[in-house]
């Protein structure tokens, strides 16, 4: 058993959705595709089941149109008893009346019990969990006794533990099939797949086991985000940012928590955001940490080398704006306060002066000189609310 | 076992529909009508006058019901009604002006059956078009312009015409009232294959409840399928209108009365759905003849009753 894609185009109205794709499975492949929304992915499954002609290029299957099996992603609502939703995978083995058999029954029952639903058959569709809802869908599509599955997003809207189990059972009953799953979830495609398509703009960009695959590069290139990938026994993958990577760099000069909230907020709006000079360990390290955001750190506890000093002014150098929190100068981190010195002097510096500087000076007659030169020159706000405010004005000249 | 229950209500009342009226027969009368020992009157009244009406009562209830309850399942909408494609509109288009006319009863059917069938394919050529996404949808709201559309013309019609104002609110209004037996030839052909097409295609009904996608995944080709259920449902609904005019709520409220009590299976749904219609019609009809001394549109007592009942259902036995 094989199914061939050859160089299909598949074009929906004015747009080529699909270009130019050529995939292959034999049995027993259970294949990912892989890609962010739009990519093409529904269009590529529903162009096999043969719902939408190719505009160029062939679909080979050595079987019928019948076994192949298609679950879409459109989510159904009806009063149906599941039995009889079942029931409607023998659609294609009925006659031009359809009335179904003894055998009929069989087979739906059966794919109910491989499901695991058998107690639900008399039930109303309409009461029963997300989880249960698509169990009784996949129940519907083994009833129609496919050889190919192909599956658009089956956990899409599932909480986690649904979505394992409904995966486990694809995986369950795909092993003398060919299963093929849209999916967006990485390691969820990882754990189950033997193979990924990792698919982008309508172009199969990547094929092979998810080992090969899956890299930070790979990653990136189809989903433009940032991940770590780890490789201890399986591969997993970890975001680093949660925002959008693609907004523009701010860079905080923070300490001892003053830079916490800010951190979030601007993550929150999605600016890609450094901080730095930071001694490891302090807890606007692990904020930073916590967002996978770039930190320029000095030891825990110990005074900022030159060395340190001079990566910060560098990353400055490249960002848009420079924030300085509220943070207590000390003479551990007294050359924070020079690099604030450079983004003022650069016209990008906003500072957050909450509280009056005298309090949080513990370095002396200096510090203070070089804070008010430093105010004279920058965008002074009252709060992290107003940072953002700052920000935009800044940004837009 | 419920369908059997509901043969045998048809068959008590159309026993009832024949004896009741301004004059009663007895069951003891009606066998001799049947033995042809009858006098002459009772043969006219009974054969002449109630048989047709009976007939006509529970052909329209089975073809409001039965393309109510298909519309519903391919709209996935439950106040889809057989009047959604415009038919009440482009019906009493069609009889208004055989009315201001002064066509006679098979003018007045021919005209309102043709103008009903011509509303429905142009909102269904509209709503149909590639451009829309979702088409159901699309052919809906199709519906909805060319029927509010036609609504303001037969308005005019009828102000412009006041002198057969009576005539046509009556007709609007839904009545079998003198009941012709061309009437009944020209519908059985159409009543038979339209119910005959439903009735044989309940199943891919189900699916569609499921959503388009669902459908085509089961080997179903909704396309198709769509366009051949608007045809027949409205042969049923556009032939119901011209012999009886517009009857509301029978399309809606007979099948979820059913929807409610037997599930959503329509293999079981629609015949059960037709079976009680072809009951309801005529009792509504009886009410219409003998509560008074002339006669009550049929239209309104359908709504009078059909209201209260539904909400009765609604509030005992929830969607």
């Amino acid at each position: 058993m094989n199914l061939k894609v050859e160089s299909i185009t598949v074009k929906l109205g004015s747009s080529e959705i699909l270009k130019n794709v050529t995939i292959e499975a034999k049995k027993g492949d259970f294949i990912a595709l892989l890609g962010p929304n739009g990519s093409g992915k529904s269009t590529l499954l529903r162009t096999i089941f043969g719902m939408l002609k190719p505009l160029k290029g062939v679909v080979f299957f050595d079987g019928k149109q019948h076994e192949m099996g298609y679950l879409p992603q459109e989510s159904a609502e009806t009063n149906l008893k599941a039995i009889e939703v079942v029931l409607l995978g023998r659609t294609p083995y009925l006659g031009r009346i359809k009335i179904p058999k003894e055998r009929d029954y069989e087979v739906a029952l059966k794919s109910m019990k491989e499901v695991g639903i058998e107690n639900l058959a008399n039930r109303k569709f309409s009461e029963l969990s997300g989880g249960e809802k698509q169990k009784v869908l996949l129940a519907r599509l083994f009833a129609q006794e496919p050889k190919i599955l192909l599956l658009d997003e089956p956990t899409a809207h599932l909480d986690i533990s649904s979505q394992l189990e409904i995966m486990s059972i694809i995986k369950d009953l795909s092993r003398e099939r060919i299963a093929i799953v849209a999916m967006h979830d990485i390691n969820l495609a990882i754990s189950f797949a033997n193979r990924i398509f990792m698919i982008r703009d309508g172009k199969v960009l990547y094929t092979g086991a998810p080992k090969e695959v899956i890299t930070e590069d790979s990653i990136k290139e189809i989903f433009g985000v940032e991940v770590t990938v780890r490789r201890q026994g399986q591969v997993y993958v970890i975001p680093k940012i949660r925002g959008s990577k693609k907004g523009r760099k701010v860079h905080v000069i923070c300490g001892g928590g003053s830079g916490r909230d800010l951190i979030y907020l601007l993550n929150s709006q999605g600016y890609s955001i450094s901080a730095g000079v930071l001694n490891a360990l302090d807890s606007d390290w692990e904020t930073m940490s916590e967002i996978g955001g770039e930190i320029v750190d000095a030891p825990p506890f110990s005074q900022i080398s030159d060395e340190a000093y001079q990566r910060n002014i560098e990353i400055i150098k490249q960002a848009d704006a420079v924030v300085l929190t509220n943070l207590s100068i000390g003479k551990g981190n007294f050359k924070n306060l020079l690099c604030a010195k450079f983004a003022s002097e650069n016209g990008k510096l906003i500072v957050v002066d909450k509280t009056e500087f005298k309090e949080r000076n513990f370095v002396g007659e200096e510090a203070n000189k070089l804070y008010s030169e430093i105010l004279k020159k920058s965008i002074v706000v009252k709060s992290e609310e107003e940072v953002l405010d700052a920000l935009r004005k800044l940004l837009c000249r | 076992m419920r369908i059997l229950l509901l043969i045998i209500l048809n068959a008590l009342v159309f026993l009832l529909s024949l004896s009741v009226g301004s004059s009663s027969y007895g069951f003891e009368e009606l066998w001799k009508l049947i033995m042809g020992e009858a006098d002459e009157t009772a043969r006219t009244i009974v054969v002449d006058y109630r048989l047709p009406r009976v007939l006509l009562a529970m052909m329209v209830g089975a073809s409001l019901s039965a393309s109510g309850c298909s519309l519903q399942a391919l709209f996935r909408n439950p106040l889809a009604e057989p009047y959604v494609l415009g038919i009440a509109s482009g019906a009493s288009f069609g009889a208004i002006t055989s009315i201001v006319l002064g066509l006679n009863i098979t003018g007045r059917l021919l005209l309102a059956f043709l103008s009903a069938i011509l509303t429905a394919y142009l909102v269904f050529f509209i709503g149909n078009t590639r451009k829309f996404r979702d088409q159901s949808y699309a052919i809906l709201l199709a519906g909805i312009a060319i029927a509010s559309f036609l609504s303001g013309i037969n308005s005019l019609l009828i102000y412009l015409h006041s002198q057969s104002l009576h005539q046509v609110i009556f007709w609007l209004m839904g009545s079998f009232s003198n009941p012709q037996w061309e009437e009944i030839y020209f519908y059985i052909p159409l009543l038979i294959i339209g119910l005959s097409f439903l009735l044989a295609t309940s199943w891919n009904l189900n699916a569609l409840l499921l959503g388009d996608e669902h459908t085509r995944a089961v080997g179903i080709n909704v396309e198709r399928y769509r366009a051949e259920l608007i045809i027949f449902t409205s042969l049923l609904t556009a032939s119901a209108v011209a012999v009886s005019g517009v009857i509301g709520f029978v399309g809606i409220i007979i099948p979820h009365t059913v929807r409610i009590t037997m599930g959503e299976e329509h293999r079981k749904l629609l015949p059960a759905t037709i079976l009680l219609a072809t009951a309801f019609m005529p009792v509504v009809d009886i009410i219409a003849r003998v509560s008074t001394t002339g006669e009550i549109p049929v239209g309104a007592i359908t709504a009078m009753l059909g209201g209260p009942f539904f909400l009765y259902l609604l509030v005992r036995k929830g969607l």
